[in-house]
């Protein structure tokens, strides 16, 4: 269970989070929608430590971590317990394929080399990459980095896998694939939160939805719930603009 | 210069010139791994922001940037002789090789120090959040992912630096060493055929530097073989292929130009 308590964050006078509470169930699949500048990138960035909060409390599993103070080590352990999918993929540029989703378990995890290679094998063949284990970055399309991106996160089998806009940097042609993937895993279980524009997917996806607006959570609630009738004003204009059918079809 | 050219003295100087590019390379070898190691350590509290330190490695590069070498050499073997003298060690009996080396190193160092600060700097941030998304600590995303790409960037610069060093080492005669250039002054004082010797003097230079670049290129390559050549492109260092295209591009250009 992940359970985030009062987060807050300040770039210097501009507070972006403004006291979030959320808790995420174990296997349950959270989708964060708002604007741009609501601060939900900022947030998921904030679970693994990527951006340090001001203040709060972040509690990953047994592991529960005062924001304001942490020790190296609680950040450490924190980020032990997460693993996250870029929205611009940040593989490693010098490793291959199978070396990327390799990396964190050999270093880190200290698994063996040979043990590690062949769970990484199993994984990009799950994402479907299975014949380009020895490609480089360079050598992949976006959506494969991105499925490669995915595949390292599950190696770690983290308690929880954050997604920050996963499919915003690539062509629309290629966000199907990357969807696809990430809609497989869902089913098998694992925690996730995800940072998405594609209001089909989460709708689809997430077991709940969070809105945030200018640092603060809006409303949640089931998908279902939340898309068809929004209870905040708020919520409603920002669905409106966010599928267009809805106002082109008057 | 009373004597007329006599292209026999090239080939033979070069010869005679040969067993010295040692000393030569020993004065670039030793000054760029001490020079490695100073800019490794100056370059530190410049990329961590260390406080008073980082005040001190600002001054050391701008001095050793803002002076000409031939300066620092005198410096070093003039001056510091007398400075350790008012502390009660005496360096006179140390040969002036040692001097050489260390201002050499020290003049490295500065430059390669602002060229390592460069090329981490140039890693892509996300590479480093990705590490540490990984679990990796501090050390781990540097010494695994930082400086491996990073020292594929800083190649063309290094290159550039240990050429320009090879060359700068010829100002090491002032002090009488005895390497290329020191050599090439003493050789024709006999015949007085001084021109033919500094010509094989030239060859010698060029063709170590030639010689440096090509190996350069391929560590280049070898270091930055995981950018397929759609990144590539967009490089210095293979912007010769760039050329070759819009050159030849050109030319088709312009013989469909002439047909009617």
């Amino acid at each position: 269970m992940i359970r985030l308590t009062q987060i807050r964050k300040s770039f210097g006078r501009n507070e972006v989070l403004k006291g979030i509470d959320l808790t995420v169930r174990k296997g349950e699949v959270v989708a964060i929608l708002g604007p741009s500048g609501s601060g939900k990138t900022t947030l998921l960035r904030c679970i693994n430590y990527l951006e340090r909060p001001s203040d709060g409390e972040i509690e990953i599993g047994e592991l529960r971590v005062k924001c304001k103070h942490p020790s190296k080590q609680e950040i450490h352990r924190l980020r032990g317990k997460s693993a996250m999918v870029f929205q611009q993929y940040n593989l490693f540029k010098h490793k291959t394929a199978a070396e990327n989703v390799m990396e964190g378990l050999v270093v880190v995890q200290k698994v063996p080399k040979e043990e590690a290679r062949k769970r990484s094998v199993e994984l990009l063949e799950k994402v479907g990459l299975g014949a380009k284990l020895d490609a480089y970055p360079s050598q992949l399309s976006g959506g494969q980095q991105q499925r490669v991106g995915i595949a390292r996160a599950l190696a770690l089998n983290p308690e929880v896998i954050l997604f920050d806009e996963p499919t915003s940097a690539l062509d629309p042609e290629l966000v199907g694939e990357v969807l696809a993937v990430i809609r497989k895993i869902a089913k098998e279980g694992i925690t996730m939160i995800i940072v998405t524009h594609e209001m089909n997917f989460a709708q689809e996806v997430a077991n709940r939805v969070v809105f945030m607006d200018q640092g603060a959570v809006v409303e949640e609630g089931a998908p279902n719930e939340l898309f068809r009738s929004p209870k905040e004003e708020r919520t409603r204009q920002f669905l409106q603009r966010m599928t267009p059918e809805a106002v082109y079809s008057i | 210069m009373g004597t007329s050219f006599d292209i026999s003295y090239v080939f033979d100087y070069f010869v005679k010139l040969l067993p010295y590019i040692r000393i030569t390379l020993t004065i670039v070898g030793c000054s760029l791994l001490i020079g490695l190691g100073i800019g490794l350590l100056v370059a530190l509290p410049r990329m961590y922001r260390i406080p008073v330190l980082q005040r001190f490695s600002q001054v050391y590069v701008s001095f050793f940037r803002g002076t000409p070498i031939l300066i620092q050499l005198f410096l070093f073997y003039y001056g510091m002789p007398e400075m350790l003298k008012l502390i009660h060690i005496d360096v006179t009996k140390v040969p002036a090789l040692y001097f050489v080396i260390f201002a050499y190193a020290l003049h490295t160092g500065a430059f390669l120090s602002e060229s390592i600060r460069g090329a981490v700097g140039a890693v892509d941030r996300g590479q480093v959040e990705a590490a540490y998304a990984v679990g990796m600590t501090g050390y781990q995303a540097f010494g695994r992912i930082v400086l491996p790409q990073a020292l594929g960037i800083a190649i063309p610069v290094f290159a550039n630096l240990v050429i320009a060093v090879l060359k700068d080492t010829s100002l090491a005669f002032s002090l009488g060493i005895m390497e290329l250039t020191g050599k090439s002054q003493t050789l024709p004082t006999m015949s007085q055929h001084f021109f033919e010797a500094y010509l094989s003097l030239a060859l010698i230079y060029f063709i170590i530097s030639i010689a440096l670049e090509k190996l350069f290129f391929a560590v280049e390559r070898r270091l930055l073989r995981y950018e397929g050549d759609r990144d590539r492109d967009g490089r210095a260092a293979s912007g010769r292929k760039w050329l070759n295209r819009r050159f030849s591009g050109r030319l088709e250009l312009q013989k469909e130009g002439a047909r009617p």
